[in-house]
C-alpha cells in the first residue's frame, strides 16, 4: 500500500519521538508516531525533573500551557549514612522566573501533552502498538514491522526508550549489560500542597530538587532523589543495575527503609502511597557507543544512551528533547537533498553538536567511569558526616583541632590523604 | 391511587420481594400487590404471605416471552400508580425492569443490595455496586413509581400468615411480542450448590490445565467443601459449569472457609466472597490484590503449596 | 445486508481506582478511561457479523467531549464509521438519560437493522441502556445472547437464562445486548489503528438532539468499598501446619 508509506516513522512518543514527531509534521511531513502503552505516558507515575532550554527552543514559553508540577527553586545535596546527613543547599531566585531554569513534572501528564501537540500538528499517533522489528531493504532500513503490519518510511526514528529494542534490531548498538544501565524505582506519595510547601520552606507553587548519596544505596552505584510535585513528592532510588543483581536486594525493600531514614521520614509521613513502578537508565554515556544513525535510521533520547548522571546532576528529558529536535532537523535536511543514506543522514551528529547534546555528553565522556568508584557511595558520605559530627558533637572529651578532626575521621574510614586528592583530582576532570 | 408492587418470576421469588415490600408498605401505610405468573387457583395464598392485592398476568402461548407482559403491567402501572416497584432481578426480570421503567419515564436501581425508605422524603434509598464491586453507590429515584431490581436471597422468603384478606384479580391478556421463544434448553443439573457449602476451595487462572482441578478437588475433600472458580475458568475455559463461578455476574457465596487457589483477587470476583467468613488464598505474586483482602495467605506455587496444604488439614482434622 | 450499530461507552478504567486508606473516599483524580470491556465483545459481534452476513457496521457513543479519545480505538476494532454524541454537560449520565439520548439521535440521524449493546457497562453495570433503548425506539429487543445468527429478515439468538438457554428469534430492526462469552475481542494491529483515524465520525451535539433528558436517578452516595481482613501471610517452606491449625480453627471446621 503505497499510501502507508510516511517520511518517518517515529517508534516511542516520550519527549525524544514526540519533539521529532511535532516538528516534522509542524514541517507537514507524513509522520507517524508509535506508542507501546494505552496512551503516551500512560502509567508512567514518574515525576521527572526537566531543564527548560531545550523544549523552550522549539516552544516558546511552553509553560504557558503545558502540564507542569514546580518550577525548581532549590536544589539540594544530601550525603548521608544511617543516622547522620549532611545537606548543602543552593536556591536562586532567578530559577523562578521565565525562561525558568528547571520545572518537576509528571511524566503521564506531561507526555500525554507533548504527543497531543504532535498530533495537533498533523502527526498520526497510534497507540497500543508494540513494534516488533525494522524491516530492511539490503542494508537499508525502510520500515518496521508491528505484529502482521508492515509500514514502510523514508526513516525510522528510534525513541523507545533506555532498554530500546529497535536500535539493537537495527544493529546500532548490542544489547544493554547490567553495568551498562541503572534500575531506577520510586514511589509517587500524595501529600496536599501546603503540607509540602511547610516540610520543604516553599513558596507557593516554586519546588526543591534533592539528591542523596551514601547509605540509601548500601554502597551501590547510585543515589536516591526527591522532587516536590504540586501535592506529591516523588521519591526514588537509581542504582546501577549490575551491582542490584549481584547484591539481590529487593528494590522495594531499599526504597522502603530510604522512606525510613531519618532525614527522609519526617518529610514523607502520613503521606499516601500512590504507584510504585520501576524503569531502565542508560548509565554507561557515550562509552557504551550506541551508533546515533545508520541507512534510514536514528536513534535519539534514551535510546540512544543520551543521559548524563554526574550523582549531582542528572539529565534526561532536556538531552531527549534536545536530541528528538536534532533527529527532525536531520530529516528534513536528507529529504530536501533526497538522502536518507547513512551519509544523508550523518549530519544528526553536526545538529546534536549544535543543540549541544553531543557538547554535553563530550564533556562527562569520563564521568561514568568516575562514578564507578565504590568510595564515592561508601566511604565519603561516611567521611563527611562523621567530621561534621566531630565538628558539632560536644561532650566531656577533650576538644580537637579541625585539622586534626579531619584527618582522624580519614583514618578511620581508611583513607589516604593520597587517594582522597587523587579522587578529588579525577571528580575535577570528570564532571 | 399508591402500593407497593413486586414482580418475581416464580414461587421463591415472589416469597423473598413479599417480605422486603410488605416492610415499605407498612412504613408508607399503602397496600403490597404481587404481580404473579401463574395458575390462578394459586393466586390467594399469596394473600397469606403478606400481599394485599395479586394481580394475575394471564397465561401465554409457551413461544411467547416473559416480556410480553410490558404493555399489560405498563398499563396497569399507569392506572394505579404505584409508590415502588420491585423486580427480581433475573435475566429476564433485569430486562422487563428496564423496558417497564423506559415506558414510564421512571428510575430503576439495578440490582440494589440494600433499601431504606427515608422516613422524611418518602424516598427509598438504594443501595447498589459500582465500578464491578469497587464502590457502593446509593441512588434515589426521582420520579413514580421509584422501581429497582432485587438480587436473589437479599431478602428471606416471608412467613405465611393465617386469616389475611385480600384481592385478586387477573389482567387483560397481552399482544403477541415480536419476540419468540425457538426452543429452551435446561441448564444441566447441578452437581453442587456452591451458594449453600460452608467450605469453598476456588480457582482461578493460576490453574495451568484441566486436570489441574483435582488438586482443588482434593483438597475441598478434605474439607467437605465443594469447587468453585473464577468467571473465565467457567465461560472461557469451560473446565467447570457456569454456575460453579463466583463474582459480580455470577454466584455470591457466604461460606465459613473459602480458599482461593491462584487467584488474582480482581474486584469482579471478590465482591462475590465478602460474604465469606474466613477468606485463604494461595498465589504464587506476593503483590496478588487477593492477599489484601484475605485473612491468611501463602505466596507459593500452587502445585507445591496445596498438595502438602491438603496433607497439613487431614492431620489437623485426623482424617 | 443488514445494518448494525454497536454502541459502547467509555469508562473509568477500574484498575485505576484507588480509595483513601483508612476511610471510604474514592479517588478517582488520577484514573484512565477505557471502552467498557461488555462493549469491546459488542464491537466485535458487530463486526464478525458483518463479516459473515455483509452489510456495516457503525460506531455509536455518548458523552462529554473528552470521550473524543474513544473514537479511534473503537474504530481500530472494525466499524467502518463511528456516530459521537457530546456535550460538556454529558457527566455521569443515568441509564435514562442515556438511553433516551441515544435514541433521540438514532432516530433522527441513523439507519439500522441491528443495534448491538454489551450486556452492561463496566461503570455503572446497570444492564438497562440495551432494553431502554430498545423501549424507546419501540423495537423488539434481546437481552444476555451469548450466540448471534442471523437467518433472513431473523437475528436468531441463544439467551442465557436461569434454567438454561432459551434461544429466540426477532425480526429485524431489533436490539441485543451480548455476554462476554459471545466472542473474544480482537486485538487492533498497527494498520487497524491508522485506518482507524481515516475513518469518518459523525459528531452529534445537543442542538441536533433539540432535547435534554432530565435524570430520573440521583445518586446521594459514592463510596469504596471495604473488606477487612487480617491478612496474615504463612511461610511456604514451614507455615503449611500453622495454616492448616488456623484455618480448621477460625471456620470451625471439624
Amino acid at each position: 500500500m503505497a499510501e502507508d508509506k510516511f517520511t518517518a516513522i517515529v517508534v516511542g512518543a516520550g519527549p525524544a519521538g514526540s519533539t521529532a514527531a511535532y516538528l516534522l509534521a509542524r514541517e507537514g511531513l507524513d509522520v507517524l508516531l508509535i506508542e507501546k502503552g494505552d496512551t503516551p505516558g500512560s502509567k508512567n507515575m514518574f515525576g521527572g525533573r526537566m531543564y527548560s532550554y531545550a523544549l523552550n527552543r522549539i516552544m516558546p514559553d511552553f509553560w504557558e500551557e503545558a502540564p507542569l508540577e514546580r518550577p525548581v527553586a532549590r536544589e539540594i545535596i544530601t550525603l548521608m549514612d544511617d543516622e547522620k546527613s549532611v545537606s548543602v543547599t543552593y536556591r536562586d531566585e532567578n530559577w523562578l522566573h521565565p525562561p525558568y531554569h528547571s520545572w518537576v513534572l509528571l511524566r503521564a501528564d506531561f507526555d500525554a501533552w507533548l504527543a497531543s501537540k504532535a498530533e495537533e500538528a498533523g502527526a498520526l499517533l497510534a497507540c497500543n502498538i508494540l513494534v516488533d522489528d525494522v524491516v530492511w531493504d539490503g542494508d537499508r532500513i525502510v520500515g518496521i514491522q508491528a505484529g502482521d503490519d508492515q509500514l514502510l518510511a523514508d526513516v525510522v526514528i528510534c525513541a523507545d526508550g533506555a532498554n530500546s529494542l529497535l536500535t539493537e534490531k537495527a544493529g546500532l548498538r548490542n544489547r544493554l549489560l547490567p553495568h551498562q544501565v541503572a534500575t531506577g524505582f520510586k514511589q509517587v506519595i500524595e501529600l496536599p500542597p501546603e503540607t509540602i510547601n511547610q516540610r520543604f520552606q516553599l513558596n507557593g507553587s516554586e519546588g526543591v530538587a534533592q539528591l542523596f548519596a551514601g547509605s540509601c544505596t548500601r554502597g551501590m552505584q547510585g543515589g536516591g532523589f526527591l522532587y516536590t510535585n504540586k501535592n506529591s513528592i516523588s521519591l526514588g532510588l537509581v542504582i546501577k543495575s549490575s551491582d542490584l543483581q549481584h547484591n539481590q536486594y529487593y528494590p522495594a525493600e531499599l526504597l522502603e527503609d530510604f522512606k525510613a531514614h531519618p532525614t527522609i521520614a519526617p518529610l514523607v509521613a502520613d503521606g499516601r502511597e500512590a504507584e510504585y513502578s520501576a524503569h531502565l537508565v542508560p548509565e554507561a554515556g557515550l562509552e557504551m557507543a550506541p551508533r546515533l544513525f545508520g541507512s534510514g535510521i536514528l536513534a535519539a533520547g534514551d535510546a540512544a544512551g543520551l543521559v548524563i548522571n554526574l550523582g549531582y546532576l542528572v539529565r534526561g528529558m532536556d538531552l531527549a528533547i534536545a536530541s528528538g529536535e536534532a533527529a527532525a532537523r536531520t530529516v528534513i535536511q536528507a529529504r530536501t537533498n533526497n538522502d536518507f543514506s547513512a551519509e544523508g543522514l550523518s549530519i544528526y551528529q553536526q545538529f546534536l553538536q549544535e543543540t549541544a547534546v553531543l557538547t554535553a555528553m563530550e564533556t562527562y565522556r569520563q564521568a561514568p567511569r568516575f562514578l564507578d568508584n565504590r568510595r564515592l557511595y561508601e566511604v565519603y558520605p561516611a567521611l563527611a558526616t562523621g567530621l561534621l559530627s566531630r565538628m558539632f558533637t560536644v561532650d566531656e572529651t577533650s576538644p580537637v583541632h579541625l585539622m586534626t578532626k579531619a584527618l582522624n575521621e580519614l583514618k578511620k574510614n581508611e583513607m589516604g590523604l593520597t587517594r582522597l586528592i587523587g579522587d578529588a583530582w579525577k571528580g575535577g576532570r570528570s564532571l | 391511587m399508591a402500593g407497593v408492587w413486586i414482580l418475581g418470576e416464580n414461587h421463591e421469588q415472589t416469597l423473598e420481594l413479599l417480605n422486603g415490600g410488605r416492610k415499605l408498605a407498612d412504613q408508607l401505610d399503602t397496600k403490597l400487590v404481587a404481580l404473579f405468573r401463574g395458575v390462578q387457583e394459586l393466586a390467594p395464598e399469596y394473600i397469606d404471605y403478606g400481599a394485599d392485592e395479586v394481580l394475575v398476568l394471564p397465561p401465554i402461548a409457551p413461544e411467547q416471552p416473559f416480556s410480553s407482559y410490558v404493555p399489560i403491567i405498563v398499563e396497569e402501572a399507569r392506572q394505579e400508580d404505584p409508590d415502588i416497584f420491585l423486580v427480581a432481578a433475573t435475566t429476564r426480570g433485569k430486562e422487563i425492569a428496564a423496558r417497564i421503567a423506559a415506558r414510564l419515564n421512571t428510575g430503576l436501581g439495578s440490582e440494589c443490595t440494600g433499601l431504606i425508605l427515608d422516613p422524611d422524603s418518602g424516598k427509598l434509598h438504594m443501595k447498589r455496586m459500582m465500578f464491578g464491586g469497587a464502590a457502593v453507590q446509593k441512588v434515589v429515584c426521582t420520579t413514580r413509581p421509584q422501581m429497582a431490581t432485587i438480587p436473589l436471597h437479599t431478602f428471606e422468603p416471608t412467613a405465611r400468615l393465617e386469616g389475611r384478606t385480600g384481592q385478586v384479580r387477573e389482567l387483560a391478556a397481552p399482544p403477541a411480542s415480536a419476540v419468540s421463544i425457538i426452543e429452551r434448553k435446561p441448564r444441566e443439573k447441578e452437581s453442587s450448590n456452591i451458594t449453600e457449602a460452608r467450605v469453598l476451595v476456588c480457582v482461578g487462572r493460576g490453574l495451568q490445565k484441566e486436570a489441574d482441578l483435582e488438586l482443588a478437588r482434593e483438597l475441598a475433600e478434605a474439607l467437605g467443601g465443594e469447587i468453585a472458580c473464577t468467571r473465565p475458568i467457567a465461560e472461557e475455559l469451560h473446565w467447570l459449569p457456569e454456575e460453579s463461578y463466583i463474582g459480580l455476574s455470577g454466584q455470591h457465596v457466604k461460606p465459613d472457609l473459602y480458599i482461593g487457589i491462584g487467584i488474582s483477587g480482581q474486584i469482579q470476583h471478590t465482591v462475590g466472597i465478602r460474604d465469606a467468613k474466613v477468606i485463604c488464598a494461595v498465589n504464587r505474586d506476593e503483590k496478588a490484590a487477593i492477599f489484601q483482602i484475605s485473612d491468611y495467605g501463602i505466596t507459593g506455587d500452587l502445585y507445591e503449596v496445596i498438595p502438602r496444604l491438603t496433607a497439613e488439614l487431614k492431620k489437623v482434622l485426623q482424617k | 445486508m443488514p445494518k448494525i450499530i454497536t454502541c459502547f461507552k467509555w469508562v473509568i478504567d477500574q484498575a485505576d481506582i484507588k480509595s483513601e486508606p483508612g476511610s471510604n473516599r474514592l479517588i478517582l483524580d488520577r484514573v484512565d478511561y477505557k471502552i467498557s470491556d461488555y462493549d469491546r465483545n459488542a464491537i466485535e459481534e458487530a463486526v464478525r457479523l458483518q463479516e459473515v452476513y455483509g452489510g456495516s457496521v457503525a460506531a455509536l457513543t455518548i458523552g462529554t467531549p473528552a470521550a473524543r479519545k474513544s473514537l479511534k480505538d473503537a474504530l481500530a476494532r472494525g466499524p467502518e464509521q463511528a456516530y459521537f454524541v457530546h456535550d460538556a454537560s454529558f457527566n455521569d449520565l443515568e441509564p435514562a438519560q442515556t438511553a433516551s439520548l441515544l435514541a433521540r439521535a438514532l432516530d433522527s440521524q441513523i439507519d439500522y437493522d441491528l443495534i448491538i449493546c454489551g450486556e452492561g457497562s463496566g461503570d455503572l453495570y446497570a444492564q438497562q441502556v440495551g432494553p431502554r433503548l430498545a423501549e424507546n425506539l419501540n423495537l423488539p429487543c434481546i437481552t444476555q445472547a451469548r450466540k448471534l445468527t442471523i437467518q433472513e429478515n431473523q437475528v436468531i439468538a441463544e439467551r442465557k437464562v436461569e434454567e438454561g438457554i432459551e434461544v429466540v428469534a426477532a425480526p429485524m430492526p431489533c436490539l441485543v445486548t451480548v455476554l462476554p462469552e459471545i466472542n473474544t475481542p480482537r486485538i487492533p494491529g498497527l494498520k487497524d489503528t491508522l485506518a482507524a483515524s481515516k475513518k469518518p465520525v459523525t459528531e452529534i451535539s445537543l442542538q441536533d438532539l433539540g432535547q435534554y433528558y432530565e435524570p430520573c436517578l440521583k445518586t446521594i452516595d459514592l463510596q469504596a468499598t471495604t473488606m477487612e481482613r487480617k491478612c496474615e501471610k504463612f511461610d511456604p517452606a514451614d507455615g503449611l501446619n500453622k495454616l492448616a491449625q488456623a484455618l480448621v480453627k477460625a471456620a470451625a471446621i471439624s
